[in-house]
């Protein structure tokens, strides 16, 4: 079952073209990521997910049914900024939020002692740092222990302890069965904690799957000789590598992860008479793959 | 709805500008009626003038309703003000999409705030009515509830004035903004108000066309329109010259508004983009 399917969802504001027609379905028990560049479309989509925001047309479904305030209320979701009342402590504002959910307050205790609030609990939420008032927002969603959880960059903000609390939280909700939806601009963090991936450029979605597969590294092996013309047509009798990319005074061959062998490649040039003066395997880089996604 | 009240309960019961502004409504109501009793008491009860007007006196209890209502309706500004900050505040914080987001539909949360203004309305009447009714007993009068219509019309200024702040905070969003929005809307209609009644005396005076009191069909002006000082009989003198009062016809209009600030804050928010 589809915890999320989208059809064809389009946002205009005026002229600007937020969402161009995205369509995809987020699996059961999955760490999706949404991925994209800032103004890709990511909060938008969220946004108009959790009806705070009006599509211009297309539909969605979440839980397999046409949403309504009951299915937001099953679902934690922090969207965009941590949104409290500035007068009131976490403990309070956390009273609201459990009141709105339909929820009971008896899990208070228990998401701030999560997200390491509970000192500060009685605090007004005006004098939390950025970070503390990141954390009290994954708190309240945490309220009632949903199946599922929609977070906006839930890492912006956070110390690098905070950031590696936050990741490996998700990784633990998603043992226990948890669908969590996530948007972020961080590919490392995609990478880190997702299992499928939708990809954002300029509001038109580029890809999706299964985070291996979309974004599965590479090899780049980059060689060199003294003719390059020579190296050039030498280098064209290989096999194996799945692209080429022949640059100046040096030729990059990509080859699926693990499968490089430059043992064979330095034996292939020299029996066609190129000796090589530059031999190198490195991995292509998760910038490098987004870039080539979504460029 | 019940529940959704409980919620705003608990974000405005520990508020200091809740505590602060409610005080200062319901110490005021008193005060000012104080003020008016004392001055009719001590000063106006000692002239001349007040043989002229007769046995004219603003708490007897066929007085009072209107009297109270009348000096208290000035202060109906402190809880607009105050609407206008509770709803603002969701704006600038940002919890009218969390709201939404943790499970409330749009229509939950406007109607909420449009039940508190009903609500605050409801508690500045009921301020109202015990003040008149407790200088009504001091003035030494027997009780009577002539004239209890008034406080019917004080409710109803008191609706129109947190319904147009809960519009106005849905319209503009921003405290501040909201805030000097509503007092420029003030002053702006009662100018034109006062333009359109000096246009209606004329047109009465000099064309015998008689559209009543023009002045009292904009929107606050129709629901401060029914609420008057008690008539003495030095304001009858000019009553040949003025255009006729139709009060139901005010009265109609000022429930049309109510109606329509109701449509357009729920549509606003029911929707744009939050």
């Amino acid at each position: 079952m589809s915890i999320l399917s989208l059809d064809n969802i389009k946002k205009d504001y005026g002229r600007v073209q937020a969402l161009k027609g995205v369509s995809f379905n987020v699996p059961k028990g999955t760490v999706f990521g949404i991925l994209g560049p800032n103004g890709s479309g990511k909060t938008t989509m969220l946004g108009i997910i959790m009806d705070i925001l009006k599509p211009t047309s297309g539909s969605y479904k979440l839980l397999g049914e046409v949403p309504n305030e009951n299915h937001r209320r099953q679902i934690g979701t922090f969207l965009e900024t941590p949104n409290f009342y500035h007068y009131l402590s976490a403990e309070r504002n956390l009273k609201i939020a459990a009141a709105v959910k339909g929820r009971g307050e008896e899990d208070i205790p228990r998401v701030l002692e999560m997200v390491n609030l509970t000192q500060r609990k009685d605090s007004r939420f005006s004098t939390y740092s950025l970070g503390m008032k990141q954390r009290l927002a994954i708190a309240s969603c945490l309220l009632g222990n949903p199946e599922v959880l929609i977070l906006d960059e839930p890492t912006n903000g956070l110390d690098p302890v905070g950031i590696a609390e936050i990741r490996s939280l998700i990784k633990k909700l998603h043992q226990e069965g948890k669908t969590i939806i996530m948007a972020s601009h961080l590919l490392d963090e995609v990478e880190k904690v997702c299992t499928h991936v939708a990809i954002l450029k300029k509001g038109e979605l580029v890809t999706t799957g299964n985070v291996n597969e979309i974004l599965a590294n590479e090899d780049i092996v980059e060689v060199g000789a003294a003719d390059i013309a020579k190296l050039k047509l030498s280098i064209q009798k290989l096999s194996g590598f799945t692209a080429i990319d022949i640059q100046n005074n040096m030729v990059q061959l990509n080859y699926p992860i693990g499968s490089v062998n430059l043992e064979s490649i330095n034996q292939h040039c020299f029996n066609d008479g190129v000796v090589l003066n530059h031999l190198l395997i490195k991995k292509k880089s998760l910038e490098s793959k987004f870039m080539e996604l979504t460029n | 709805m019940f529940k959704l009240l409980n919620i705003e309960w608990l974000k405005i019961k520990n508020y200091n500008a809740f505590i602060i502004l409610s005080s200062f409504f319901a110490l005021g109501v008193v005060t000012v009626n104080y003020i008016v009793f004392l001055v009719n008491k001590n000063m106006i009860s000692q002239v001349d003038a007040a043989k002229v007007m007769g046995s004219f006196s603003p708490y007897n209890f066929d007085k009072t309703w209107q009297t109270t209502s009348y000096a208290s309706g000035w202060l109906l500004l402190l809880p607009a003000l105050l609407l206008i900050i509770l709803v603002t505040n969701e704006f600038t914080f940002r919890t009218h999409r969390q709201n939404i987001i943790d499970g409330w539909s749009r229509q939950q949360f406007i109607h909420v705030k449009i039940v508190l203004a009903i609500l605050t309305a409801i508690f500045s009447t009921t301020l109202v009515f015990i003040t008149a009714f407790s200088f009504g007993l001091l003035s030494g009068s027997s009780f009577s509830t002539y004239g209890i219509s008034h406080v019917g019309f004080f409710f109803l200024k008191a609706l129109s004035y947190n319904m147009i702040a809960v519009l106005i905070s849905v319209l503009i969003r921003r405290t501040g903004f909201a805030i000097g929005v509503f007092f420029i809307y003030m002053g702006l209609e009662n100018f034109i108000s006062q333009l359109l009644d000096v246009w209606s005396i004329r047109l009465r005076s000099q064309n015998n066309i008689d559209l009543g009191s023009m002045g009292d069909y904009l929107p606050m002006n129709s629901a401060d329109g029914m609420l008057t000082f008690p008539e003495n009989p030095l304001k009858s003198f000019a009553k040949g010259a003025l255009p006729t009062d139709y009060p139901w016809l005010v009265l109609g209009l000022a429930v049309g508004y109510l109606v329509l600030f109701y449509w357009w804050s729920v549509n606003r928010m029911v929707k744009t983009d939050l």
